[in-house]
Parts: C-alpha cells; structure tokens; sequence
C-alpha cells in the first residue's frame, strides 16, 4: 500500500472493506473498487495513483479518468473498452499501456468507479 | 420414417419422421411454435409440454408424430395473440396465475381441455385435470383460480372487462395485469431455448461422475471424429483465467487439475445437433485419480483431512456475533432450550433448465461483441465475471425471459460454457442443458446444522441466544460468506434477545456448492430460533403466540447486529393473526375428539427479513420522451416476481400516465445500469426507490424550467434524462470479531398459521392450511404481493417437508419430489401496510420473508399435534415417526 493508504477494517473476500485513503475513509469491495463512486476525489486518484506506483498523472491519464466518471454518472455503468476508445480517441493499446493494471483493475480503480455489485 | 399428416393449430400440414420423433420437437424445431416448454427431459413429469391432442391434454414430449396420422393439434399460440387471447389466456392473466410464464402455456392447455368437457370444474376437478403440470412460482392457488375464472368468462357469466381493474382506480395498489403477463400466456414470449439463431449449433458438456478427482488425462480423440461434432473444448482452450469469480476466484468454467464435485464440468463438445453433441460427449474419455471425498463439513474439519481448496482451508470462512454475556444470561435464565437443528441442502427447482445462447456479433473495427443471453438476474455482474474467465472484454449480456430461479442465478451457470465455446469455435451456440446437467451446473441451497441455546426469565423474556452454525459451501465459494454474514444480520428474527453468542461457519466439501435460495440463509437460522422460541414457551407453560408477542422487538430496540430499528411492526400482525390462531385451535381440539388416527395441529412462526443490505446502492435512469411517456433504464431482471409491474405501476403513478406510456429497457448491459442482482427481496425497495429519485429529479427540472414536455425541456438547455439512485447509508462490514455492525435499512415482517394432520401410523404429514399475515409496507399490486406470498409457502412446506438434493441421486423432478398441485393447500393471507419510512411510496419487499417463517411453524404445528419434535429437515414420514418414538421416551 502507498504512503496515503491503508486498510481499516473489513475482511477483503467478503465484500466491503474500509480503506484510509488520502486522509479519508473509503468503503471498498473485496477488489480495492470504490463502493460509492462519490467518495472519490482528485486527491484521492492521486493517493491510489502513489499506491499503484505512479508518481503522477499526466493529463492524458487525467482525461481518461474523467472520461470514466462522466460516461458512469451519465450511464449507470462503466464503458466497456471500444465505448473509451470511441470517447477519447486513444487506441485500446494505449489505453492499456496508460495505467498500471489496464483499464479494469487500473484505470477504473483511479477513476473511483464502483464493480457491478452482488449480494455478497 | 413415416409420412404423417396432422392438423396444427388449424392448419393442415405433413411430416416425414423416424418413428420415435416426439410431438414437442416437431412443435418447437420445426414449426418454430415455442409456446410448449422443455423441462423434464421428456420424461412426461412437469406437463409444461401439454399440448391438445384430438380434445385430450397429452404431454407432447411423450406423443410420437408417427401415432398423429390425421390428429387435431392445438397448441397455446392456436388459442389466441396477445392482441386478441383467448378467455383462458384472459382469465390467467387477470388472476396473477403468471408469474415467470414456463409452465403457463402448459396449464392453459390442460386447463382448456378441461373447460372444453366441463364448463363448471370443482377445484377437485382442476386438481386432477392438471396433476400432471408443475409450478415453482404461484402455489397453484392463482392457477386454481383461473381456471374458475376462465369458466366463468366461457359460461358467459363474466368477461375480461368486468374484472380487469378500471385506470380510474388509480396504479397504486391496484392489481393492473402484469405487462408481461399476455405475451407469457400466449407462449410468445422468447426463452432462452426459445431464441433462434441462424446457423447454431449446440452444446454438450462432459461433466464428472466423482465427487472429487485429479484429472489425470482427457481423451478428445474420438469424439472429435464422430459425425457433426464440430469440435471439443478443455480447459486450455479457454484464454481467460477459466475462474468464475463471485467472491473469490475458486470455480472453473471447464475444470482443470481437479474435479471437486458430482456433476462438475471437464470438457463441452460442440456440434451440428444435440443428439450428435451428446454422443460426442459419451466419447470424450476422461481418466481420473481418485481423491479422498468429503461430503458433510465433520469430515472436512476433521484432522489431517485433505485441503480442497489449494488457496484456502476448508474452514474457509468464520464469523462470530457477540452482544452482552450471554454464557451468564443463560446460567441466570429461569429456562433454557438446548437442542441442535439441521436443515438440507436443496435446489431452488426453477422449472426452466439452465438454457443459454452466445454468438459473436461483428462489428466494423473491432473486435466482435459476444453476446450471451441467458438467464442471469444480475447481468452487468456476470458480464464482468465472463470477461475476467474468458479473457475477452467485449460482451454484452442479455436477459431472456426466465423461468424462475429463486436465488440460483445469482451466480454464472452455463453461460461460461457457452460463451467459451462460441469464443473458441467462432461458432453461434445454442447451450440448452439437460434437467439433470442443469442440476450440476446450478448452486444449491446451503445445508446448515446448528447447535442452539435459548434461554427466558421466569415470566417468559428471552434473555439470551446462543447458537453455533455450520454451513457446508460444497465445492466452491460462490457467496457463501455473504450466506453466514446474513444469517447473522438476521440472527435474531423477529425478537428482542439481550444477549447472543454465535458463530459461524462456512466448510468446502465435496458436494454441489451452495449459493442463494429464497431466503439465503435466514429460513436455515430462523427454522432453530422459531422452533426453539415454541420448545421454550412450552417448557414455560406459556401460549407461543403469547410468547411471541412479549418478546418482540419493538422500535429503539436492537437486533443482533446492534443496530436499533426504527419500526418494528409484528405485534401487530401477531395480533391480527390472533382470531385465526384462535379458530385453529378450537377446530384443531374438535378434529382430534375423534380420536383417528390422524391429528391435527396448528403452529405458528414469525418472520422478520432484512431489505436493503449493508451500503447497498441501486441506480435507474428516466428519460422523458418525446411523445410524453417515460422510459426506464436498469437492469431490474424479472424471472417471474412482476417487477415490471411494479416499475410500470410506480413509475405510471407519479408521471400520472397510463401504463402504456411507460417503457422499461431492463435486460441487456448495453443500455441499462449496472443496479444490482434482482435478489435480497431488494428490487422494489432499491431499484424502486431509485426509480422514484430519478423521477423527482425529472419532475423537478420540469418545474423549474416551467416545461410539460421533451422538446420544451431540451428548450430550456436541460437534459431529458435523469439518473437516480437509493442507497443505505449504514454500510461497511461486520466488526470480524463481534459480528455487530451495519445492518438492513428495512425489514418486512409475517407472521404464519399453519394447520397441519399427520398420521401416526405412517409419520405422513398434509398440510390443511397456512395462514399469513403480512406487513410489506405499501403495496403496489396485492396479486402479485399474494402471488409471491402463495408460492413462497408452497416452497416453504416443499423445504418442511419433502424436497431435498442428494449428490448424484436427485436428478429430475421426481426424485427432487416436487410439490404438485396435489400437494397444494388452502391458504389466506392478511395484509397490513406500515408505511416504510425510506421505501419507495412506503414499500419494501416481500419474495423471501414469505418462506422463512414456513418451515418453524410447520414442525411446530407437527408437534402441536402429536407430541414430536422434527429436528432435522424435512421432515420425512420416517422422521416424524422416528420423533414420534423419541417423544414417547
């Protein structure tokens, strides 16, 4: 875990886990994805960005994140990969090699976008 | 072969057979008439194949084309159009009869070939006319009573129109005919193995005879030789990470190493036909090395005992709940009940089979989309669990019309195979699975054993509860964890208890692994604490209804979990339940002056079910459109419960519209949100209620910005679509150590009635009547609150008292003892309507609840009526004469 996170409570498998991250305690599922994509700030990014080894976010990353946020508060869901590449005009190779992680378990953990969720 | 010629619906036509080809294929692959379902593997036991025959109801997949020379042939789509149904179709619809719609076509056929011979049935007469069709979904009380409808519309002494509720009554609380009720009734509403894909071909898996095995070698040699198999599939064909993850990544799509259970698959053979997939999988040769094999949890916690899972132990998961001393509440306790329970693992027993199509759709400049349709209730789910296994992102899942699933589909089943195949052979592929592989491939309802103590004062409060459970997980995790976790959040029922000390346990064995069930994990916990709450109040000599009523909790009191409740109302219900209770006992007493052999008994159980869990979130869009009507976009699966209607009656409500202005776009990932699983009795409150937020958005722009319309919104430079969500605030986990924490935001509440004969001389159990009453907050349409309260009793006595799954033995609808209608009894039903404080226009839910108070007031009324105490489900003949022999001790 980076400097600015940590885990607080919860046991991960099961489901929700609370994460202290960038100063604030953020409910997570089993998989480190936001459960309220509400939580998240640009801090916050920043913090899981630390986390995932990236000293920072260039503004290319910076775009693809908000790309991610809008296309979720407009949608109920998250884009799947052609729906990104059609919204930012980034080929799907480049948006893979953009984050540690890929687009699912990186960028849209950055993004604070919550996983489809189940009764678990 | 044999040229026959037959009447279809009308229609003269001819056939060139084998002798042996069945009517039910003829209907549905070469005339393309799908009304007539599936279910049983042709083995004449559920009648959802019932067609009319020369004006007889046969089962169709039982009657040989070849014996049809000159036959007149009526199938359900020969009855009528949803635009102009026949009056049997009228009279199921208007009388809640649908719920899920599988076996509906089959009821009105036998139903019709009853109304043609007699006009005024006996409910003696339907019961016989119709005791070869199953239902999972109604209790077959709304069944019953549709076919008395349907003779009345005949009779002419009513028509559709008397009965069919006026607009002007309003849309809330109302019983306005479920908008997927005609199309089911008419047998045009598409299935998955009713989907036509040009050019498919079909499916068959290869599935392990050993409950738990090394896979040493698989030999696809000749099979992939024989005639139409177009090739065979092995989990190295699968580029993903081949694991269905829920919770934890555990579960192969096709094993690899090791087989961990009766039933798991190994290898799917794909081919022109499903007779040459089948005889290509008797083919595949699969050489196993046997392992130890680990059915119940003792011996999988037994010392030394073999790991099944390589990454976690077979005590895989623990979760205690502690609240005050409840070791020395106990010792304090004036009374203390100490006794052990257990019930059975059990399948959710939807009719339809586990049916699933996939192809790959081409796209210009991209890679294809594979589309999966199937019979998920929580899509967006399942697509991310099929993009991680298959290693291929772009999906899109399509929910068919299903036939029931009551929990079990909350987990992939044989999407993952037929989504691997059309990946791997760039195939379309239909997987339509048989009975028995649908058994296999199917979570199951956990088997929970549990030691319990329950202790009270003097003058008859509980003054603490202790219980330790044990859950077997079966082979894989699924959401086992999320089982114990509820069971806990649930622990104490209805009640208010001091002091609790539990602990949980989640085992992997050998066995079909558990997943959700009507319920999950509440009927399991609340059949120990009702029965022990009854055993309790006996042993203080104090009435249970009584007893009840002094130790529920009320408002400002805390659960289990510590959280306080805001309402809490079941002393109410318990006393409206009260003259029934009365009634029973005193009818109960005159029926056993007679002194037969038979007794009767009456015993209650209370039920209090959770709704809207720990931080659950639900999200819907509206959009208005143009010609003024309101499109509703989330994906609200609907396998029978009428969530359509609900979405629509709200929806239609508060837009004040008709209902036909109302559209829903639910069932595919592409254009719904990712809201959540149709599971956890949660839709109506959280997805309603989101559907309300996003509703009062609109409503509000629109009077902000003066506008009554689509264009005069866009006009005012605001967006026509808003999305809103509902969620409980109380979330996060349960403290690992004391297991309190957040909980529900709201509960729904029932008490039951029930009346039972047992005969002593056989130990057989008949249910006279169950009586519930219910408090589900406001209700949006009472036939279908009562359908789902019917059929939830029905599969509550099921769960009580017969049905049970054994690995390798229960492999079709009679060896699962499926309820008939000739099982079925007299029920009534009480509402009351608290109005929730957060649900959506005061409602919560009701799907679950309605069987988890069934199988407690079941052994309690057994005992009520011959002194023994059933601890162990079901309660079988031989079990109530084994208690019989322990109570005379």
């Amino acid at each position: 875990m980076g400097r600015d996170t940590q885990a607080v409570s919860g046991v991960a498998e099961y489901g929700q886990q609370v994460r202290l991250i960038a100063g604030r305690e953020i409910i997570c599922d089993r998989d480190g994805f936001f459960w309220d994509p509400h939580q998240w700030s640009e801090e916050v990014a920043m913090a899981l960005a630390e986390e995932a080894g990236m000293k920072e976010l260039n503004e290319t990353q910076w775009r693809i994140l908000r790309f991610l946020r809008e296309y979720y508060f407009e949608n109920g869901r998250s884009p799947l990969n052609r729906q990104i590449k059609e919204g930012t005009g980034i080929s799907l190779m480049d948006l893979e090699a953009l984050f540690p992680g890929g687009i699912k378990y990186g960028a849209r953990r950055l993004a604070g976008l919550p996983n489809p969720a189940s009764c678990s | 072969m044999k040229k026959v010629s037959l009447n279809v619906n009308g229609t003269w036509r001819q056939f060139i057979v084998e002798p042996d080809y069945i009517l039910l294929d003829l209907l549905r692959s070469d005339l393309r008439l799908t009304g007539a379902k599936q279910s049983c593997d042709r083995r004449g036991q559920c009648g959802a194949c019932t067609v009319i025959v020369n004006r007889k109801a046969v089962r169709s997949c039982l009657t040989k084309v070849a014996s049809l020379e000159g036959a007149n042939v009526i199938t359900v789509e020969g009855l009528g159009t949803p635009q102009n149904p026949h009056l049997i179709q009228e009279a199921f619809v208007l009388s809640g009869a649908v719920q899920c719609g599988f076996c509906t076509s089959g009821m009105i056929m036998a139903a019709k070939a009853l109304l043609d011979e007699n006009l005024n049935p006996s409910v003696d007469d339907i019961k016989r006319a119709l005791r070869r069709n199953l239902c999972r979904c109604t209790g077959y009380k709304k069944i019953i009573e549709a076919v008395q409808l349907a003779g009345l519309f005949l009779r002419g002494e009513l028509t559709p129109n008397q009965v069919r509720p006026d607009p002007k009554q309003g849309l809330i609380g109302v019983s306005h005919p479920r908008p997927s009720g005609m199309i089911k009734a008419c047998g045009v509403a598409e299935f998955a193995a009713d989907v036509h894909v040009a050019g498919s071909a079909e499916l068959a898996a290869v599935h392990s005879p050993y409950a738990h095995a090394l896979i040493k070698t698989i030999d696809t040699s000749v099979a992939e030789k024989m005639p139409g198999v177009i090739g065979v599939m092995i989990a190295k064909d699968i580029k993903g990470t081949n694991r269905l993850k829920h919770t934890v990544p555990d579960r192969p799509i096709l094993c690899d190493e090791k087989v961990r259970f009766i039933g798991d698959p190994v290898a799917a053979v794909l081919a022109e036909t499903r007779d040459q997939a089948v005889a290509g999988v008797q083919a595949v040769k699969v050489e196993y090395e046997l392992l130890p094999v680990m059915m119940n949890p003792e011996d999988a916690l037994a010392e030394g005992t073999f790991q099944i899972d390589p990454d976690r132990p077979n005590l895989c998961y623990v979760q205690p709940q502690i609240r005050g001393d409840a070791e020395t509440a106990l010792i304090g306790s004036a009374a203390v009940v100490e006794t052990d329970f257990s019930t059975q693992t059990n399948h959710q027993a939807p009719l339809e089979p586990e049916a699933c199509v996939a192809y790959l759709e081409k796209e210009d400049g991209d890679l294809p989309t594979l589309v999966v349709i199937g019979r998920s209730i929580n899509i967006h789910f399942h697509m991310g669990m099929l993009q991680d296994a298959l290693g291929y992102e772009n999906i899109r899942y399509e929910e068919a019309y299903s036939g029931g699933q009551f929990g079990m589909k909350v987990d992939v089943t044989s999407e993952g195979l037929a989504a691997a195949a059309a990946l791997h052979f760039k195939r379309p592929v239909r997987y339509i699975p048989s009975l028995t592989e649908s058994m296999w491939l199917t979570p199951k309802r956990h088997a929970f054993k549990m030691k319990v103590r329950l202790g009270a004062d003097a003058r008859g409060k509980l003054t603490a509860y202790a219980i330790d459970f044990t859950v077997n997980n079966g082979a894989y995790t699924s959401n086992g964890k999320a089982i114990v976790n509820r069971a806990l959040l649930m622990l104490s029922g209805s009640y208010y208890i001091p002091a609790i000390k539990a602990m949980g346990r989640l085992v992997y064995t050998n066995t079909a692994w558990g997943a959700a069930a009507r319920g999950a994990g509440a009927p399991q916990v609340n059949y120990a604490l009702e029965s022990a709450v009854d055993m309790l109040a006996a042993k203080l000599g104090i009435d249970p209804l009584e007893f009840r009523l002094m130790n529920s909790l009320r408002p400002g009191q805390p659960k289990s979990t510590g959280r306080v409740v805001e309402q809490w109302p079941l002393p109410e219900l318990i006393e409206a339940i009260r003259p029934h209770y009365d009634r029973a006992r005193k009818d109960a007493a005159e029926f056993n002056l007679k002194g037969s052999a038979v007794k009767r008994g009456v015993g209650l159980g209370t039920g209090s079910f959770g709704i809207g869990g720990p931080g659950d979130t639900a999200t819907v869009s509206v959009e208005l459109g143009p010609d003024g009507g309101i499109t509703v976009f989330g994906a609200a699966a609907d396998p029978g419960e009428g969530n359509d209607s609900m979405l629509t009656q709200i929806a239609a409500h508060l837009m004040n519209l008709p209902m036909d202005k109302i559209r829903l776009v639910t069932r595919t990932t592409d254009r719904t949100t990712a809201t959540g699983p149709a599971a956890a009795s949660r839709i109506t409150y959280m997805v309603g209620g989101a559907m309300v937020d996003a509703i009062d958005k609109l409503k509000t722009t629109m009077a902000e910005a003066n506008a009554a319309t689509a264009e005069q919104l866009r006009a005012a430079g605001k967006p026509t679509r808003y999305m809103g969500t509902k969620k409980n605030e109380d979330a996060g986990p349960l403290d690992p150590q004391t297991g309190q924490g957040p909980s529900f935001e709201s509960q729904v509440h029932a008490v039951q009635l029930v009346e039972v004969e047992v005969d002593m001389s056989t130990g057989e159990v008949r249910v006279v009547k169950m009586t519930t009453a219910v408090d589900p907050g406001r209700v949006i349409n009472p036939k279908n609150l009562e359908g789902q309260l019917e059929g939830g009793m029905d599969m509550g006595v099921g769960f009580a008292l017969r049905e049970k799954y054994v690995d390798g033995q229960t492999k079709d609808w009679t060896s699962f003892k499926f309820p008939t209608i000739g099982h079925s009894f007299e029920m009534e039903t009480i509402v009351r309507e608290t109005p929730r404080v957060k649900g959506p226009l005061g409602a919560t839910g009701v799907g679950e609840m309605t069987m988890v108070p069934t199988a407690p007031a079941v052994m309690n009324a057994i005992e009520n009526a011959c002194g023994a105490r059933v601890r162990h489900l079901p309660a079988t003949p031989d079990r109530v004469l084994q208690a019989l022999v322990e109570a005379k001790r």
